[in-house]
């Protein structure tokens, strides 16, 4: 007996708790006409079932209980009882049955998308949102592979942070159980987010977009100096826009991705098109009145699609600035008058 | 002086500098647009003079001193008493986005308080026509006629600066909100919409207000009969019959005091106003003593209150909540412009035109005395260089050959047609696409020159326009060109004109359906087909020509198709 393995169109946000968020969300993002990379979606189930089945979970409560109280504990607890937990689950194999399953469902994304080998991102979805805790890997290519980062993504419920966190927050250390994303990557020319409300200072009139060349990590860490525009919520137009110092970026490698250097005379041309800006934020205006809460997404443009059809989204959540509104509206009125005298 | 007869060039042309002149002015500007809505019957060598300059030069001034992004308003030119204007479109990008800032800077005080900056205006003006009025005509020294003339020349050009300070303004505002409600499904010409900009308290109304009461207390006083059956002339005299007819009369007069500063054609100088001329007055309260005393012109406002509530609430349930709050302020600026589109008119037009015709009439009366001329309104086939020239000593000179010469010119021209534009490009259509919409000049195109009608072989209509008000009408044709024409128009009939302005509005009442040559959509005839619900057809261009008074027509304003069915 196994547990389902899910395409992404076949999920809603009733299977929150099946699949783990980011795959009910993926699946919700695919119900509303979004475009999303194809993927599919293993259960938590499959992830208990394998620490049952290889007595993974009777290896790691053991090591908890003789580990003792861990409240209050400093940092080298954390990592020591991580190391620990992690090899617990990565030195044991993949049961056979899901084994079998998961290649298969991958073979199937290889014929769906005409590649052999598709790159993947093999991503941790767990129920509760938990931003920057587990680990992610990108440009995953075989069915090998594959079987090796789901496993690695479930182990990432015990990074140090994370042990930390469920331990201070008072959560059973084995609390965090993740179901995993498996999505076709895009050859992306260039990434970034879209906020429908300004995260700074909560100006809902306008959308707030980043961009940087190559894959969206590097917009979302927040490193580096990206492209910004703002584009006005009510007409979609742009209403300014800021072309950033670009000097590096996350690009593929051959076997992951990895940051490197920007060619010189890319980091000061915008990386994407005023129209693709407008189109992005078209779109996500169109989620937020249908979701009616702002939200904070990211998107990418894929280099081998014509526009408009060449612009994907990877995720959708709402934003956490509280939306209060700092333009004044009179100003926010003069700016349409302005712009409506150039809309002849 | 004399008429010069023997050389090709006049001695004066009536209009010298703004002359129409094919060769020079079209290439210098591509296209020259005919304003039909505002010299449509030709408007009077003075009137020109005055017109012709203070108006484009008022546009410029709002223009600069807002920074309207993409356009410097308008020149102006005059060919035998019609206007042509050509647009100042600006085409350098970067001054685009320098005044783009400078525009959302200085719009945000009348966003915030329009009414405030309005007011203030109304006082200055109210206060160079209070100077203006000082003037005792008649004991007044010939200097003080020549200074008056000049203070005249001052006062109209102040009025058309504020005139086109709010109407780029509210305007704007206008233009912004239709393309605004779209979103939520609605248009410009639908009722949810109108119904939003309606009942707004302001001077019009409370003019029509007053004569409305005025009314009443003629029903009252037992006066139905002596206003119901007499021309409106008569009916002056007849009230002089009786102690009640007296005394009704002697109130009359006082209000006429205050608010008989209101002529009855807008864009010119040769028809008298109220306190002029009285009749002009007792006919719109003949209309509404025909209502009966029971007809409640504040109860009809109040109607109009409650429906604007409904829709501006239903309307704000559509709008995302986040957006509520900007979109509210934008709909209450809206209905304050609605409000100065409606007010604008008597503070600026109608009662700067009746002043200045008071003075003009007024340095007549002195020229005639001194055989200049020979006719008080001779001074309106003048202009003011030229008695600028007699004025200290006048009995010196004859102006009456000039004056002559124009009012048979101009009598002879008055109600000819005159082309659309003159333009080096192919048709009308380009030429509105190169030279008129890139301006983004909401007035000119909206308003002055107004959209193109589309025809649609389809509806195998004999005249297409663009839809004012919608609505289908039958009924007679009565093509109309003055005022003094409009007590021929009988009820139910079409009208059928060049074009309205807000002495007209009574006939909205009265009227099935109307057509208009010319017109936009911004226009008086359409906001005020609209507010009657009166199936209305502007920018027709040809409807004049072609329609003559009897015949029967079906009017489809909606497609902006008229049919004459016989």
């Amino acid at each position: 007996m196994h547990s389902v393995i899910y395409w992404f169109e076949e999920l809603g946000k009733e299977h929150n708790d099946i699949v783990g968020k980011k795959c009910a969300n993926l699946g919700e993002m695919v119900r509303m006409g979004l475009a999303v990379p194809p993927g599919f979606a293993i259960p938590i189930d499959m992830y208990r079932q394998f620490i049952k089945e290889t007595g993974a979970e009777d290896e790691m409560s053991s090591y908890i209980k003789k580990f003792g109280e861990t409240k209050g504990g400093g940092i080298q607890v954390f990592e020591e009882m991580s190391e620990n937990l992690r090899s617990a689950i990565e030195k044991k194999e993949i049961l056979p049955s899901a084994r079998e399953y998961i290649t298969s469902y991958y073979a199937e994304l290889c014929n769906k998308t005409g590649t052999e080998n598709v790159a993947v991102s093999v991503r941790s979805a767990g129920t509760e949102s938990r931003p920057g805790m587990f680990e992610s890997y990108l440009n995953v290519r075989g069915a090998e592979e594959v079987l090796e980062k789901i496993k690695k993504v479930w182990a990432s419920a015990f990074t140090p942070r994370a042990i930390a966190f469920r331990v201070n927050k008072g959560l059973a250390i084995l609390g965090d159980e993740l179901g995993v994303a498996v999505q076709k990557m895009l050859n992306a020319r260039a990434s970034g987010i879209a906020f429908t409300v300004n995260p700074v200072d909560g100006d809902v009139s306008k959308i707030t977009i980043e961009a940087n060349w190559g894959l969206g990590e590097s917009v979302v860490s927040g490193e580096v100096s990206v492209d910004t525009f703002q584009v006005d919520k009510s007409i979609l137009e742009i209403a300014s826009k800021h072309t950033g110092n670009k000097r590096r970026g996350v690009f593929y490698t051959e076997t992951g991705v990895d940051w490197a250097d920007i060619p010189t005379k890319k980091r000061s041309i915008p990386c994407i098109l005023d129209e693709e800006a407008v189109e992005i934020a078209r779109v996500a205006k169109s989620v937020e009145e249908k979701l009616e809460s702002p939200q904070d997404m990211e998107w990418a443009i894929d280099q081998d699609i014509d526009f408009p059809r060449n612009i994907f989204w990877l995720q959708t959540r709402r934003a956490k600035v509280a939306a209060k509104k700092v333009e004044s509206t009179s100003n926010h009125i003069a700016y349409l008058l302005a712009k409506k005298f150039r809309g002849f | 002086m004399k008429e010069e007869t023997k050389g090709e060039v006049k001695l004066w042309d009536a209009v010298p500098g703004y002359d129409f002149n094919e060769e020079i002015d079209v290439p210098e500007m591509c296209s020259y647009f005919h304003d039909g809505v505002h010299s449509v019957p030709r408007l009077t060598p003075m009137y020109s003079w005055f017109y012709g300059r203070a108006n484009p030069v008022g546009s410029q001034y709002a223009s600069e001193t807002l920074g309207i992004p993409t356009c410097k308003g308008w020149s102006q030119k005059i060919k035998d008493g019609s206007t042509y204007v050509a647009m100042h479109i600006i085409q350098d990008k970067e001054e685009v986005e320098r005044r783009t800032a400078k525009f959302k800077e200085a719009l945000v005080p009348w966003v915030e308080d329009f009414d405030g900056l309005w007011e203030g205006y109304k006082k200055e003006l109210m206060g160079l026509y209070d100077h203006l009025k000082s003037l005792d005509l008649e004991k007044a020294t010939n200097i003080d006629l020549l200074h008056h003339l000049w203070d005249m020349i001052s006062t109209y050009r102040r009025m058309w600066e504020i005139h086109f300070l709010g109407m780029y303004t509210s305007m704007s505002a206008l233009a912004l909100i239709e393309e605004q409600v779209a979103h939520f499904g609605l248009t410009s010409e639908s009722p949810e919409f109108q119904n939003m900009f309606r009942g707004f308290d302001n001077k019009v109304f409370q003019v029509d207000k007053q004569m409305s009461e005025f009314a009443k207390a003629a029903v009252k006083s037992g006066l139905s009969d002596l206003f119901n059956n007499n021309k409106a002339e008569d009916v002056l005299y007849k009230l002089e019959e009786s102690d009640a007819g007296r005394k009704w009369k002697k109130d009359f007069y006082e209000f006429l005091q205050e608010e008989g500063w209101r002529m009855v054609r807008m864009m010119d100088f040769n028809e008298p106003y109220w306190l002029e001329e009285p009749s002009a007055a007792i006919s719109v309260i003949q209309t509404f003593v025909g209502k009966g005393a029971d007809f409640d012109l504040g109860a009809v406002r109040l109607e109009l209150i409650e429906g604007r509530e409904k829709a501006i609430t239903e309307l704000l349930q559509k709008v995302p909540e986040g957006e509520r709050e900007w979109f509210r302020a934008l709909i209450n600026l809206g209905g304050k412009a609605g409000s100065y589109s409606e007010e604008h008119d008597l503070y600026c037009e109608l009662y700067s035109h009746a002043l200045i015709r008071r003075g003009l009439l007024g340095i007549g009366r002195r020229l005639v005395q001194a055989g200049t001329i020979d006719k008080p309104d001779d001074t309106l086939f003048l202009n003011p260089d030229e008695i600028e020239q007699v004025m200290l000593a006048p009995e010196f000179h004859k102006l009456q050959y000039i004056a002559n010469r124009r009012r048979a010119d101009w009598e002879r021209l008055r109600f000819k047609e005159t082309p659309p534009v003159f333009t080096e490009r192919a048709d009308m259509n380009e030429a509105v696409g190169k030279d008129l919409l890139p301006s983004g000049d909401v007035i000119i195109i909206k308003l002055v020159v107004g959209e193109m009608p589309k025809v649609k072989p389809e509806l195998k209509a004999d005249i297409y326009g663009v839809c004012g008000a919608p609505g289908v009408a039958e009924g007679t044709a009565r093509v109309i060109f003055t005022y003094d024409q409009l007590h021929e128009v009988l009820p139910g009939e079409i009208l059928v004109c060049p074009g309205t302005n807000p002495a007209w509005t009574p006939i909205f009442g009265v009227v099935k359906g109307v057509v208009a040559d010319r017109g936009g959509t911004l226009s008086h005839t359409a906001i005020v087909g609209r507010e009657y619900q009166v199936p209305t057809i502007v920018n027709c261009f040809e409807g004049t020509e072609k329609i003559k008074t009897g015949m029967k027509l079906r009017v489809d304003a909606t497609q902006g198709a008229i049919y004459i069915l016989d």
